[in-house]
């Protein structure tokens, strides 16, 4: 989650924005062999505050803008709610599905760093490879052309073979969890400081770590809980900081 | 009378939350009604996740008038001394808005009192309605809600729209920011435009012309009908079960049934793999060939007509890459050594405060163990305990970390790969079933015991944390793992008392010694009331039965069962009015009177000689019975000792003037009373015509 989202949810002033950003999530990694299912992927991401009251509508029209025939396809808003238990972030909403394939996650925003958010916030996230495999008519992302003459694949494939061999076969274990202290140490000594921005980066650095060794299978589940405490109460912390800066208030 | 509609217009809440929002709604709004004497007649409802109807043909256009009596202060508290009105009566006077002169007396057992008669002429529905509507709303409640917009109101999802007309007119209101009206609006894809609606029979029409099928029952029998279609054209069956038909039911207004087809090679995935994931990611259902064996075929339910066929080829994309998904779990889990996994749950914790899953796999273990034994089992005990130690272990692989409801399949699976025998990866493979009383039997006794073992576990456990178990609460599922004991020992017929099973589990949690006793009575009475609701609600069996024989409070649940059916059966026998009857007048003599002894010292007349003769022979001769389950033949036995009985009544005088002899005669009906007692108490019967 970006700072965009992450600070802009919280606090009351409204607030509308959309841009474009990769996402990674090391244990989705699959040797470049799964057809939709990557360790690195690209979404784009709209904040709407407070929520409008036709916000499934926006979205509808927002896919026949993109060229989906709306009334030939099987768009269902299905139940899925969603939470980042590391970021103290959770929201209700569904996952949205076209003829079986999740192409946005579409969320209420109720909570980010612990605290309730007031008000609301809707969160579109447009998976970008799985919507342009729809408009392509593609069945496997690495087909998409990425431009005129280079495809997905070509840009790729390369990258989703490695990182699936470093998250999950050769990643140091040892070296990162000392990153993961030094980055949380980083972000407690940047809190100190008031400094809430540069503190936001090393708590995501933090969950990366943790999402590394998550997928080299390195974290038991009583350490995951800590870990997870950890990296929550930095998040709360920051979402504190950031009110009291902002708004005067400690939140 | 007049035609009152409804329609609560939500964004898409879960499938689950359906029914539970119109169940809420009703109780709303009859509670309401009724309480403001409106005759409501016969409610319509339809649902679906974005429509919440209810239709009331034949309301009454005002609501009942009504006249009440009003009770104030009392006669000495409303007056002081003078004579003048107390603060209390002024009060009275104030909230009721009425003056001294409305004000009459009542009297009542505590004294006389002041109040009034409060005249109720009667309001027009349409006007209550405006006011009830947002109260039946407001107090809805659901476990998990959210809000969305300024007014702070909560529910499943954001509410976006209130229908509400009485005939033909808008009932004004306002909830949640919204704003009251005749107009809905019909299928989220397939209609655009905003629907104006006057009547019941204007809102069918528009919703079939909009795309909107809102009978559920309609919506079901349509899917079912295609369903059959598509079976009959391809000479398959789908495998539709009724959580996946309730699914497509509620989660589409507009179900077209459709069919698509996956590359054979995933057909080398296990079943169980290939289905969990069919359904679970992709809400599709799997469809079999006549001998039951898997195919290559998949069927959904979308919520447009699939004329084009881009819904059912857009599924049949992404079912590869649901499939390769599988894939990469299998094979990444056989990588691993599975025997290996269980050093890695000494990380796991079972549940707080009562170790890790490790430690639980070795208490499984010795209880399965002896589970095995005690019930005959003796060669496969080795398996059993090979099977305890291993079966905890794929919640350490990823397939069950991505899906804990293939847990013990799972493990199953992967020891099966192994090469391990059938004896033991069949055992780990069933081993969370049965889920309650309502499932299929178990085939493999193995896989009974060791659910068995731990499910007695679990119970143990979580009982000795303190964890309180009600009809309404039970997230650890200790009520339903209690019934599949139960069931597990009816369908195997495990003839052994769970008492010294429980008693060593207790032991093993290392339970403090002064509570052990406590534990164990908590628990008794979890399993005599699981076992009261099985043999009355799922075996039918007549309510006095059951209750004459489970107050008995053992944990020897299979005799309980065959007692139980047994004496259903002799109650249904002419002859059971004499064992009611006797024990009837043996228990109203003895009533509750401390345990006496017999002696043949004391035993004067001829008649009681005979009786302790006949007692002590029945009872050496039901003894024998009682081991065999020969429950009807003991029956059978007591019922021939009626002449005997009746003989003894009519000769003897039981209140004696003699206490050595009185108190004789009373140790001997007591022990009339002991021996059916190990039956049942027959007294409480009543007789069947």
């Amino acid at each position: 989650m970006t700072p965009d989202t992450f600070f802009k949810v919280l606090g009351k002033k409204p607030w509308r924005t959309a841009y474009w950003q990769p996402s990674r999530r090391p244990d989705d990694g699959r040797y470049a062999e799964n057809p939709n299912r990557v360790q690195k992927h690209n979404q784009f991401q709209v904040i709407l505050k407070p929520v409008p009251e036709n916000g499934q509508e926006l979205y509808l029209n927002s896919l026949q803008f993109l060229g989906v025939e709306i009334r030939n396809h099987d768009i269902k808003f299905d139940e899925d709610n969603w939470a980042s238990p590391s970021l103290g972030a959770w929201g209700v909403g569904w996952q949205v599905m076209c003829d079986g394939l999740e192409i946005t996650q579409f969320t209420y925003f109720q909570q980010a760093g612990g605290i309730e958010l007031n008000p609301k916030s809707l969160e579109i996230t447009y998976g970008i490879e799985r919507l342009a495999s729809f408009l392509e008519q593609k069945s496997n992302i690495y087909d998409l052309s990425w431009s005129n003459n280079v495809s997905y694949g070509e840009l790729r494939t390369e990258e989703e073979k490695q990182f699936s061999v470093y998250n999950f076969e050769t990643a140091d274990i040892e070296m990162l969890r000392e990153l993961y202290m030094l980055y949380n140490k980083e972000a407690i000594r940047l809190l100190e400081l008031e400094l809430y921005l540069p503190a936001f980066d090393y708590v995501l650095k933090c969950s990366h770590a943790f999402n590394i060794l998550d997928a080299r299978k390195a974290v038991s589940v009583a350490e995951r809980t800590s870990f997870l405490a950890s990296m929550r109460d930095l998040a709360s912390q920051t979402a504190k900081l950031y009110i009291l800066k902002t708004e005067g208030k400690n939140g | 009378m007049a035609e009152f509609l409804f329609e609560l217009g939500v964004e898409e809440v879960p499938v689950s939350y359906v029914k539970d929002i119109m169940d809420q709604l009703i109780k709303g709004f009859t509670n309401s009604l009724i309480q403001k004497r409106i005759e409501i007649g016969a409610i319509e409802t339809a649902m679906t996740n974005r429509r919440f109807l209810l239709f009331f043909n034949n309301i009454s256009s005002v609501s009942g008038a009504k006249s009440e009596q009003v009770k104030g202060p009392s006669r000495e508290i409303a007056f002081d001394e003078d004579q003048n009105p107390t603060k209390a009566l002024e009060k009275f006077l104030e909230t009721n808005g009425i003056k001294e002169s409305d004000l009459e007396e009542i009297e009542t057992k505590k004294g006389i009192y002041l109040g009034f008669t409060r005249e109720d002429k009667g309001d027009d529905t349409k006007a209550l309605l405006s006011k009830l509507i947002p109260e039946i709303l407001d107090k809805m409640f659901f476990n998990k809600t959210m809000t969305w917009n300024s007014s702070g109101k909560s529910f499943v999802r954001p509410i976006r729209n209130l229908l509400a007309i009485f005939n033909g007119k808008t009932i004004d209101f306002q909830f949640a920011g919204i704003t009251s009206s005749n107009i809905t609006n019909g299928h989220r894809l397939l209609s655009e435009e905003k629907i104006r609606i006057s009547s019941f029979q204007e809102y069918c029409e528009q919703m079939s012309q909009n795309f909107v099928i809102f009978s559920e029952e309609e919506r079901k029998d349509k899917i079912l009908t295609e369903i059959k279609d598509l079976e009959k054209d391809l000479g398959l069956k789908v495998q539709m079960t009724d959580k996946m038909l309730e699914y497509y039911v509620f989660n589409n207004e507009y179900p077209v049934v459709f069919a698509g087809k996956f590359d054979e090679q995933y057909l080398d995935l296990p079943s169980e793999i290939i289905s969990t994931f069919m359904i679970n990611e992709k809400k599709l259902v799997p469809v079999y060939d006549k001998s039951e064996k898997l195919t290559n075929i998949f069927a959904g339910v979308s919520n447009v007509p699939d004329e084009s066929e881009s819904v059912s080829k857009g599924n049949e994309k992404v079912i590869r890459a649901t499939f390769e998904d599988a894939k990469f779990f299998w094979d990444n889990d056989r990588n691993d050594d599975f025997e290996a996994l269980r050093e890695g749950l000494k990380n796991v914790m079972f549940q707080k405060d009562l170790g890790t899953f490790h430690e639980k796999s070795i208490r499984i273990k010795e209880i399965s163990e002896l589970l095995s034994e005690l019930s005959g089992n003796t060669e496969q005990t080795k398996n059993i305990g090979a099977a305890a130690e291993l079966c905890k272990n794929d919640l350490l692989t990823r397939m069950v970390g991505e899906f804990p409801s293939l847990q013990g399949i799972m493990g199953g699976l992967y020891l099966k790969e192994k090469g391990i025998e059938r004896d033991i990866w069949e055992t780990v493979y069933y081993h969370y079933e049965p889920k309650g009383f309502v499932e299929d039997e178990l085939e493999s006794l193995n896989a009974g015991i060791l659910s068995i073992g731990d499910k007695i576990d679990n119970i143990v456990g979580l009982i000795s944390k303190g964890i309180k178990v009600s009809s309404s609460k039970d997230p650890y599922g200790i009520r339903r793992d209690t019934s599949a004991i139960i069931k597990i020992i009816v369908d195997f017929k495990l003839n052994f008392d769970l008492k010294p099973v429980i008693e060593f589990t207790i032991n093993k949690f290392g339970i403090a010694v002064e509570d052990r006793g406590k534990i164990l009575k908590v628990i008794t009475s979890l399993f005599s009331a699981r076992m009261e609701h099985f043999l009355k609600d799922l075996l039918f069996i007549d309510n006095d039965v059951v209750n004459s024989v489970i107050k008995s409070n053992t944990l020897f649940i299979y005799k309980i069962y065959l007692r139980t059916k047994a004496v259903s059966e002799v109650s249904k026998s002419s002859s059971i009015h004499h064992l009611i009857e006797v024990h009837k007048r043996v228990r109203n003599i003895i009533k509750d009177s401390e345990i006496l002894a017999v002696s043949d010292t004391f035993l004067v007349e001829p008649e009681e000689k005979v009786l302790f003769e006949i007692i002590n022979e029945t009872r050496s001769g039901t003894e024998k019975l009682l081991r065999d389950n020969d429950y009807i033949e003991a029956c059978s036995n007591f019922i021939d000792m009626k002449p005997v009985v009746d003989n003894f009544f009519e000769k003897v005088l039981v209140m004696d003037k003699n206490e050595n002899i009185r108190k004789n005669r009373i140790g001997l009906l007591q022990k009339i009373n002991e021996l059916f007692l190990q039956i049942a108490d027959f007294s409480i019967l009543t007789e069947k015509d």
